[in-house]
């Protein structure tokens, strides 16, 4: 089961995600994310504080964006991951690639240090 | 009943019949000849009235059989049958009447044996008629029959029975009794002549048919009867055998349920053809419900219906559209009319049913009857068939009369269409199950092919035992695992595991292989090798896609391994020294995440150095994220526990315990919800 909810805050767009990423709802993210990224945002968080599981094909979903992020500038960050999840982003070494903090309000300072 | 035995019963009967009238005749003669002669013959009129019951009887037994034979053959068969019947014994009358108004007076013609012989003669054919009529009328009430009509035919029989026996008590005097008992007899006639139900079931020429054979047996009925009137009248038939209340009795059954039967068919002439109608939309409805078979198409199915529809309604034209988007065409759409008056008629329905879907058809709806104003046509029907709520096709119905369509049509064609809908829906139905087992086989092909892709025997020195083992969460699934001899020292042990699982999973695994299997050849060191082997992968997996992989490259002669990582889950060393086990931390980054040559700074290797007696266990995330109902995952420390605890068992022991535990865990209501696969190494 997974929802998802959308969040605008300042200039970022928040994606709460709500259960699990299967591989059979990982069409859902990736959908949300499209959706988001046509909307013209500059900086996606992905709220990970509910997330209880995430698979290899949600994490595909994430991998998918990453040339497109720094090809058009677009900020991107998670945070809350528990410890669970955060070992999974670890492990495959998706955490050189994201950024990953602890708590939305390091995530909401980011990139408007000068 | 009478059983199928192998006594030709029906011909003994006829065979007692005949010799039981040929006794009668001559004790009768004896009889009159006692009588005129005034000498005691010895024989008295009760042996006459024994023989007269035995005659009835064995008649009724030979007709008896003769229905018992044909009781399926058509009512106007038999009926007629029952005409013939009555024509003979009729005209044989007639004819004995002729015979003796040409005699006169004369010599022979005043013989009263020979009259008597005449008189037996027509009193037999009179017999055989009236009771085969009466089995004839029975066979007709008892058509449709009920318990409560049974019930009455049985008192009738019953009555009948009685009246046979009726002449011992009332000595063939014409008195009150005879009456009371003929009037009885009569009015329980009259209560059967309304078990009619056979006549609905005869189409309109069959009634003019049955209306004729009707008159002509209650012709006969009626000149007979009158014969027998006329020769009880005569003085010198000193023998009596027609005064007979069973005789008489049958006459009027006879005459009742004949002018009964007569009337109604008369009456029903004018509604017969709606009665025809009713038959034909029933066996339309059958044929629409019965042509689902898998090997018929649709297209008959429709074709049925558009008959049927025209039937049912009377139309003067119609035809049939298909929606464009069905793939099959119908052979013959238009139905008495050409091709450009079904465009001017169809240009003059409404505005909404030019398109192909009106606005207001989601469910379901009955025919619609539309008053169109064409130089030949004044009303028509529109008929919308569904099939899995999308419109498979419309069928207009036309007529050349203003509001041409009844309620009762509209109801019988909605039925019609809804019936054939059905019968598309099952046939699709049918071909979809069909299209799903041969997925199925092709699926397990599929299986067959991929288990081929995994090593049956993996290579290995005598200086470490292997053991290996994969399981897929669908038919086919996304793990790999092989091993590699490079040279008399150096062995390759490589584990991975392709993001997502089932089919896509199962294609990359196949190329993952291809690109691993080409890498080895190279002899390259484990960074290198993922290198290589991301640089390749990137190009061919979708870009939501990725591959783990672990790499071992074994030296047996100087005991150690060189080992990389890409993003796979960590290996478990068990090192005997220490007497405990932990998992391999190296850095490196799954393979086709980063498609740049920068990937080579995010992958690492190391040579650690192994001693007798250690064990390496590769897995893949299957196994980690096996799943108790609760959430809990099985986890790394469970696996390490295990191993710690069982290291001195063999690598298979090693991992049969393994996978026990992980199902032991998961337990029946937990899943495990990924490919997951084990590779055992212990040194020795």
């Amino acid at each position: 089961m997974l929802q998802l909810e959308r969040i605008k805050e300042g200039n970022k767009d928040i994606l709460r995600l709500i259960g699990e990423v299967d591989a059979s709802n990982s069409v859902l993210l990736d959908q949300s994310m499209q959706e988001i990224l046509q909307q013209g945002a500059t900086f996606l968080l992905i709220d990970g504080s509910q997330l209880g599981y995430i698979s290899s094909a949600g994490l595909g979903v994430f991998m998918s964006y990453l040339d497109d992020f720094s090809e058009q500038g677009i900020g991107f960050a998670i945070f809350g991951l528990n410890e669970q999840v955060s070992e999974v982003f670890k492990i495959l070494g998706l955490d050189r690639l994201i950024q990953i903090v602890p708590d939305k309000s390091t995530a909401i300072t980011l990139g408007n240090e000068p | 009943m009478i059983k199928n035995s192998s006594l030709p019963l029906g011909r003994i009967s006829l065979f007692l019949a005949i010799l039981v009238w040929l006794a009668l005749l001559l004790v009768d003669l004896v009889r009159i000849f006692g009588m005129i002669n005034n000498l005691d013959s010895g024989i008295t009129k009760e042996v006459t009235w024994i023989l007269e019951i035995l005659f009835f009887i064995f008649v009724y037994l030979v007709y008896r059989r003769i229905f018992w034979k044909n009781r399926q053959s058509d009512f106007l068969t038999l009926i007629w049958r029952g005409v013939s019947t009555g024509l003979f014994a009729a005209s044989a009358g007639l004819l004995t009447e002729l015979v003796y108004l040409a005699l006169g007076e004369s010599k022979i013609g005043t013989d009263p044996f020979l009259r008597n012989v005449f008189y037996h003669i027509n009193f037999a054919l009179t017999s055989a008629f009236l009771i085969f009529t009466t089995l004839l009328w029975k066979h007709l009430i008892l058509y449709q029959k009920n318990k409560q009509v049974v019930n009455q035919w049985q008192v009738f029989e019953l009555s009948i029975l009685g009246a046979l026996f009726f002449v011992f008590f009332n000595h063939n005097n014409f008195d009150y009794s005879f009456l009371f008992g003929l009037t009885i007899l009569l009015i329980i006639s009259i209560l059967l002549a309304v078990n009619l139900k056979w006549i609905p079931y005869l189409n309109f020429k069959e009634k003019w048919k049955t209306l004729l054979f009707l008159f002509l047996i209650m012709g006969c009925a009626g000149v007979l009867f009158y014969r027998v009137l006329d020769s009880g009248n005569e003085g010198d038939l000193q023998i009596n055998l027609t005064d007979n209340l069973f005789l008489m009795a049958l006459f009027g059954f006879v005459f009742a349920y004949g002018l009964f039967s007569f009337l109604v068919t008369l009456f029903n002439l004018p509604t017969s053809s709606v009665f025809e109608q009713k038959l034909t939309e029933a066996i339309n409805f059958q044929k629409l419900s019965q042509s689902i078979q898998p090997e018929e198409s649709e297209e008959q199915v429709l074709d049925i219906l558009l008959d049927s529809c025209i039937s049912a309604s009377f139309s003067d034209a119609a035809w049939i559209e298909l929606n464009p988007k069905e793939p099959f065409q119908v052979k013959n759409p238009l139905r008495f009319l050409d091709e450009s008056t079904k465009t001017a008629v169809l240009s003059l329905l409404p505005q909404e049913t030019q398109t192909w879907v009106p606005a207001s058809l989601s469910e379901a709806q009955p025919p619609q009857a539309i008053r169109i104003t064409h130089p030949n046509y004044r009303s028509a029907l529109l008929v919308y068939l569904l099939v899995n709520k999308s419109i498979l096709a419309r069928i207009v119905l036309i007529k050349e009369v203003k509001e041409g369509f009844n309620k009762e049509m509209i109801s019988i064609i909605g039925t019609f269409a809804r019936q054939a809908c059905i019968s598309v829906e099952n046939h699709r139905l049918l071909n979809q199950a069909i299209e799903n087992e041969r997925y199925q086989e092709e699926l397990k092909i599929a299986q067959r092919v991929q288990k081929a892709l995994l090593p049956l025997k993996l290579d290995h020195p005598a200086s470490f035992d292997i053991c290996a083992y994969s399981n897929t969460a669908d038919e086919v699934g996304g793990d790999y695992y092989d091993t590699y001899q490079v040279d008399e020292t150096h062995f390759v042990l490589i584990m991975g595991d392709v993001s997502g699982k089932g089919t896509s999973a199962a294609f990359h695994m196949a190329q993952m292989k291809g690109v691993f299997q080409s890498l080895i050849q190279l002899g390259i060191h484990p960074a290198e090798f993922m290198n290589k082997a991301n640089a390749a992968l990137s190009k061919c997996l979708e870009r939501n896609h990725f591959i783990t992989a672990s790499i071992f490259e074994i030296d047996i002669v100087n005991q150690r391994f060189c080992h990389a990582r890409a993003g796979h889950i960590p290996t478990l060393w068990y090192k005997a020294t220490e007497k405990a086990a932990e998992f391999i931390s190296i850095e490196g980054l799954g393979l086709g995440i980063l498609r740049n040559p920068t990937y080579k700074n995010h992958v690492q290797e190391k040579t650690f150095e192994y001693s007798s007696g250690d064990i390496l266990v590769l897995l893949t995330d299957g196994i980690l994220e096996g799943r108790k109902e609760t959430g809990e995952q099985f986890g790394y420390d469970r696996i390490k526990k295990i191993v710690e605890e069982h290291h001195q068992t063999s690598p298979i022991q090693l991992q049969q315990e393994i996978i026990d535990s992980l199902h032991q865990f998961v337990g029946g209501d937990g899943m495990i919800d990924d490919d997951y696969s084990l590779l055992v190494v212990k040194f020795k």
